[in-house]
């Protein structure tokens, strides 16, 4: 057997280490590594890392994992899923069209919401206008007076 | 023709992929099919994302990421390959993206954090002596440093390939590289760590 390290063969070496190597190929490099130094030192420095890198297990999840992530799930479905939700399995090519339809309807109501009210008055010409009406009605009071003085008739024996 | 042949590819990686499957009833709105899911890959992902961020605070908070986005994804889900291969993709990418982005952090702060890892296979009634928690704490903060010590897609072809047991193909599907360069990835990896960690036999 070609040694494995010489013809750059190391993913034959490492199979071993980890025990992964197919069962036919074992007996056939179990006696290269008899007989090569530098592969058995490879071997031996390989399992130890791996045997090392086994010692390092990690915490446990924390058991309110499921909870929040579920949490995040209903926070974060954005109003483009919600728009979409009815449409979901009509297939991307027949949702985007009617998706858009719909924006569209939407964006036209509320454009027709935006028709501008009726302005009202501005309130100091209004009460200008209140100001100046009783003015108004005495100086036509006035008037009237003078005109019906002015329209009696002038009698012959009015004393002078 | 052409839908009987794709019919096939996508039934062929189902068959093959209990977990496609499960994803495909996803997909379709079976929401307790996601709860499966979520009950077999939450401890793997969490691990490898703690493995590769060594912050247990940051590692939670992006496998809740990874999850999030594989529901987000379910309209859309095709199963062009594993199931595993998209979810550690989606892991790994968050990790590097993370890992860039907390680059300002000292990496001495990151490992002197306290550190929740448990002594691996305690036996059920005896507790490890202050000695022993002592030995194994010195030689966890061994590994932990040279596995942080390697670049980061190196360090993400390790982890996949010795905790995930990943074969070279579906790694290279994951970090999106060839083959060839997995196997240089790796052979980098393992021959720093033979380096640092060898002496701990």
């Amino acid at each position: 057997m070609k040694c494995p390290l010489e013809a750059k063969g190391d993913e034959v070496l490492l199979a071993y280490s980890s025990r992964k190597l197919d069962a036919a190929d074992v007996p056939t490099l179990e006696g290269h590594l008899e007989n090569c130094p530098a592969c058995r030192g490879f071997v031996q420095a390989q399992r130890t890392v791996w045997n090392v890198l086994d010692v390092w297990e990690p915490a446990p999840v924390p058991a309110d994992f499921d909870r929040r992530l579920y949490q995040r799930i209903d926070r974060h479905v954005s109003w483009i899923d919600r728009l979409l939700g009815p449409f979901q399995g009509l297939g991307l090519g027949r949702a985007v069209p009617i998706a858009a339809s719909a924006g569209l309807v939407l964006m036209a109501g509320l454009m027709i919401q935006r028709t501008p009210a009726p302005q009202p008055q501005p309130q100091h010409d209004t009460a200008q206008m209140e100001a100046l009406q009783p003015e108004q009605v005495v100086l036509a009071l006035d008037e009237m007076e003078a005109l019906s003085q002015l329209s009696r008739p002038v009698h012959a024996d009015s004393k002078m | 023709m052409d839908e009987r042949v794709n019919r096939d590819v996508g039934a062929g990686v189902t068959d093959r992929d209990p977990d496609a499957d499960l994803m495909l009833r996803v997909r379709d709105g079976d929401g307790a099919s996601f709860g499966v899911l979520l009950d077999k890959h939450r401890l793997p992902v969490v691990h490898f994302l703690y493995r590769m961020i060594q912050n247990h605070a940051v590692a939670e908070e992006l496998a809740q990421e990874v999850f999030l986005r594989v529901y987000r994804s379910r309209a859309t889900y095709e199963p062009s390959a594993k199931f595993t291969t998209w979810l550690f993709r989606i892991a790994t990418h968050l990790a590097l993206n993370s890992l860039r982005d907390g680059k300002h952090e000292r990496l001495e702060e990151r490992l002197d954090e306290t550190s929740g890892d448990m002594p691996v296979r305690q036996v059920a009634d005896t507790r490890p002596s202050v000695e022993q928690s002592m030995v194994y704490r010195t030689r966890l903060d061994e590994v932990r440093r040279a596995v942080a010590a390697l670049p980061e897609k190196q360090r993400a072809a390790v982890l996949m390939h010795k905790y995930q047991e990943m074969e070279y193909t579906q790694i290279a599907k994951v970090l999106d590289c060839s083959e060839s360069a997995v196997k240089s990835l790796l052979f980098r990896a393992y021959e720093t760590l033979r380096a640092r960690l060898a002496h701990m036999a």
